[in-house]
């Protein structure tokens, strides 16, 4: 049996979080490997929470529980930090470091914890850990959606994630609309120059 | 035409739980499909609607699940192999036809799709739908996984039409949203379709001819639990003393924890996909093999209450373990509480990891997206009935008008419920009751509340919430959408002339962007009596955006930070607002040029989007 990893994936309703799971996960089983994903979303299209896990090597469920979790993708740092109980000790965390605030933060009732706090909560636990502004990325690479995959191609040449960036830069030509593959291949590019650049903390 | 779910057999793709029964009914050769939208069901039939010109099937949204399972058993008694889709509360809308069709039964053959929500993740309660096929006599599959999923939405097809009996597929939210491999069959050319032949002592179920049915039922049933007592979808497997026996997703929990815990050779399993009825030889023989027994299933002990009877029957001396701390009634089941009560049984200790846990974060509810009417609304009700009014709300996204600022939901109870328990609180209380309604809940159900409402002399104000879309569950057609949206498809029904013609005494519409126009009108209709309705017209902003491409041109700004931009924040509380330190801000991205702050308060101003 192949190696077994458990990846959990959270960030807010309509940033796209579902959409790079998916493609993961395609990606995950064309390289032959066992494989099943899962979602949950209650209201998610409304600003929520969206989580979904990817669970390799064997697994028949799609569920996983606290501090199971092998790697964290993080696709906002308040949820990364929510999911963060998810995450074994020792596991490997990759987070944006741009807010989307939530209702109360925005209506000035509650603060947002802020990054150096979530960086510290996330070394208590995570053996590795990087941090990007995928926003930023993404705006950079053409779309601010595109910073998923910036993340995603991240986690990929950080080598903990057995898809190479020749197989990342294959599933997103077949796969992504047409349209969309350009400026998604810009953003692995990005993503990966971001690992090499950004010192894991 | 061209899409991975029409693929040769032998292909395997990734596929989504839903996607997989879509591929299932096309390989059993689906004729006919109808179904009413609703979370986990509703990628169903929205793939297939995206499949519609591959001309293999017929498929409609039907206005509720009453009407999508009668058309369908009229398609099916017309001979077409037919499937019917819905989420779990839907099935309580259709009972009324289901529990006859299985006395007469449907030549055609009809699967009906329960999509079951233990947990509620979007619904409105966790009721377990595998008591249908109890209640209503008809065999029940149970998947747990993408490929299952396929498989026997392509075997219940296929049952439901050699038996021309209704079988129930049943699944959860985890099936419905898991992903995972799944290797195709052949795609089935569209089923013959199986000529009707006029027969009233079987089609027209009067007192007599029920009578005579009832039996035939209960054979079938018999003759059901023969074909569950061979199905491939019930297996044993291992070799111990203690036994489990599971459906459903536990399936997939139990195999999980018997992998990381090592525990394969520690018991005998026995796994049940054909859930209904129950093979009971096989169980019986199973629990013959067995010293201990631990039944896995969510939601209601049902499997566990029949072992107990079978047991008794048998005078098996065997140990039962089913419902009890951690597996309980409620929510979903998982790996880690299944591993604890199977290390109870098994004498294992078991060291379930826990996290690190965090301090208090703020919490991300779901909120009504920036722009959207049902919160001008709201805050337009809010300003003219303030606190006096109770406020009776429905399903859809407008049940997010509960969160304060806008607190605008004191009641609700199911689909279009807020018209009729509306008039009934109005009644009893004597306070004015202000009845919140989108357009999909109001075909859905609304129209006989309202019809019920003006019968009986009703005091109450109905608000129609008409963004032009289903939105809640994903923007699916009903009646209110435009004629251009819906096309060649379907027809499209005028609210306002239907309200009208209902004989309601005052009708008004307005658009939902309109402060003015909303509050004058609502200080109207609260200064009058008798059954009133307000049309609120406004396009649901995703909607307008991704289907009717509308542009968003101006974008909101705050030109004076002060009082009045912050008791907007407070009281409206757009999403696209954010607090900062300058005072109040809005994000550009989220905006969406709804132009209704700045209707509210002179601190904000419009701008063309993308100038500074
Ligand atoms: C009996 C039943 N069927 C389906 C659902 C799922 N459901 C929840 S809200 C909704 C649609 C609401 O649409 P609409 O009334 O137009 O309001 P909107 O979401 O557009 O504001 C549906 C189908 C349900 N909760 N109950
Ligand atoms: S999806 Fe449409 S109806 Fe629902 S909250 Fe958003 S704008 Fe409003
Ligand atoms: S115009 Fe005002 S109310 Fe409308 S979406 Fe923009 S900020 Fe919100």
């Amino acid at each position: 049996m192949s190696q077994k990893l458990r990846i959990y994936l959270t960030g807010v309703g309509g940033q796209g979080t579902l959409t790079a799971t998916t493609l993961l996960t395609r990606i995950i089983l064309d390289q032959n490997l066992p494989v099943v994903a899962g979602e949950i979303h209650g209201m998610a299209q409304r600003g929520g929470v969206v989580e979904s896990t990817i669970l390799i090597g064997g697994w028949q469920s799609p569920s996983i529980q606290l501090g199971e979790v092998d790697i964290l993708l993080g696709f906002e740092p308040l949820e990364t930090l929510r999911g963060l109980a998810y995450l074994r000790t020792g596991g490997a965390v990759f987070s944006s470091t741009e807010f989307t605030p939530p209702p109360s933060v925005s209506a000035g009732k509650a603060v947002l914890p802020p990054m150096e706090s979530i960086q510290k909560s996330v070394a208590e636990v995570a053996e590795k850990a990087w941090f990007f502004p995928i926003k930023t990325i993404g705006l950079q690479a053409g779309s601010q959606q595109s910073g998923n995959t910036a993340l995603i191609a991240a986690a990929c040449a950080s080598g903990l994630i057995p898809v190479s960036i020749e197989a990342l830069e294959a599933g997103i030509r077949k796969y992504m609309p047409a349209k969309l593959v350009e400026v998604n291949l810009k953003a692995v590019a990005l993503g990966v120059e971001a690992l090499h650049t950004t010192g894991k903390h | 035409m061209n899409h991975p779910l029409l693929g040769q057999a032998g292909e395997r793709h990734l596929l989504l739980g839903n996607e997989a029964i879509v591929r299932g009914a096309l390989e059993a050769g689906v004729n006919m499909v109808a179904c009413y939208p609703g979370t986990p069901s509703s990628e169903v039939p929205d793939t297939l609607n995206k499949l519609r010109a591959c001309q293999r099937f017929t498929l409609e949204y039907s206005v509720n699940e009453k009407v999508a399972l009668e058309v369908g058993g009229g398609a099916a008694l017309a001979g077409a192999l037919t499937l019917v889709t819905m989420k779990h509360v839907g099935v309580n809308v259709a009972a009324d036809p289901l529990l006859t069709m299985t006395y007469t039964g449907l030549p055609g053959g009809l699967v009906l799709l329960s999509a079951d929500d233990p947990g509620c993740h979007a619904s409105q309660n966790e009721q377990d739908n595998r008591y249908y096929a109890r209640f209503a006599s008809m065999p029940c599959f149970e998947p747990a996984n993408p490929q299952e999923a396929k498989d026997m939405t392509k075997a219940a097809l296929l049952l439901a039409r050699e038996t021309q009996q209704p079988v129930l597929l049943r699944t959860t939210t985890r099936i419905n949203h898991m992903r995972g491999p799944v290797t195709f069959g052949p795609l089935g050319e569209p089923a013959p379709i199986v000529p009707f032949s006029r027969n009233v002592r079987r089609f027209v179920p009067v007192p007599a001819t029920a009578r005579a049915r009832h039996p035939m039922l209960l054979q079938h049933m018999e003759d059901m639990r023969v074909i569950a007592e061979k199905s491939p979808f019930n297996t044993t497997a291992g070799n111990a003393k203690v036994g489990v026996i599971a459906s459903g997703v536990s399936r997939a929990y139990l195999h999980d924890v018997l992998m990381a815990h090592g525990w394969e050779g520690k018991v005998r399993v026995l796994e049940l996909g054909m859930t209904w009825p129950l093979p009971e030889q096989k169980i019986e023989l199973f629990m013959r093999s067995v010293h201990a027994l631990l039944v896995l299933e969510e939601g209601e002990p049902l499997v566990e209450a029949e072992l107990r009877c079978l047991a008794q029957k048998q005078g098996l001396p065997l140990a039962i373990h089913g419902k009890h701390d951690p597996l309980t009634r409620l929510g979903e089941y998982s790996t880690t509480k299944i591993a604890e009560a199977l290390g109870a049984i098994l004498d294992e200790k078991v060291e379930n990891a826990c996290g690190l846990h965090c301090e208090e974060l703020p919490q991300r509810p779901p909120n009504l997206c920036a722009g959207c009417a049902h919160r001008s609304a709201f805050y337009a009700v809010r300003q003219i009935f303030g606190d006096d009014a109770m406020y009776s709300s429905d399903i859809g996204c407008y049940t997010l008008g509960v969160l304060p600022p806008l607190s605008g939901a004191d009641f609700a109870f199911c689909m279009g419920s807020s018209i009729s328990s509306g008039s009934g609180f109005a009644h009893v209380s004597g306070k004015p009751v202000v009845a919140f309604i989108g357009d999909s809940t109001f075909f859905h159900s609304g129209l006989t509340g309202l019809a019920n409402a003006v019968f009986n002399r009703h005091n109450l104000l109905v608000v129609i919430l008409d963004n032009g879309t289903t939105a809640m569950t994903g923007h699916q057609p009903n009646p209110g959408v435009s004629a251009e949206v819906l096309g060649e498809q379907a027809a499209h029904l005028d609210i306002e002339a239907i309200v009208k013609s209902m004989g309601v005494a005052r009708v008004e519409k307005v658009r939902g962007y309109n402060q003015k126009a909303l509050q004058r009108t609502l200080e109207e209709l609260k200064g009058q009596n008798g059954v009133r309705v307000l049309l609120v017209e406004e396009p649901c902003v995703l909607f307008a955006r991704r289907t009717l491409k509308k542009a968003r041109t101006q974008v909101a700004f705050v030109a004076e930070q002060g009082e009045a931009a912050e008791k907007c924040l407070a009281t409206f509380a757009c999403q696209a607002f954010c607090k900062n330190a300058e005072g109040v801000a809005v994000d550009e991205e989220l905006c969406a040029g709804c132009m209704v702050c700045m209707q509210l308060s002179p601190a904000f101003k419009a701008r063309k989007r993308g100038t500074e």
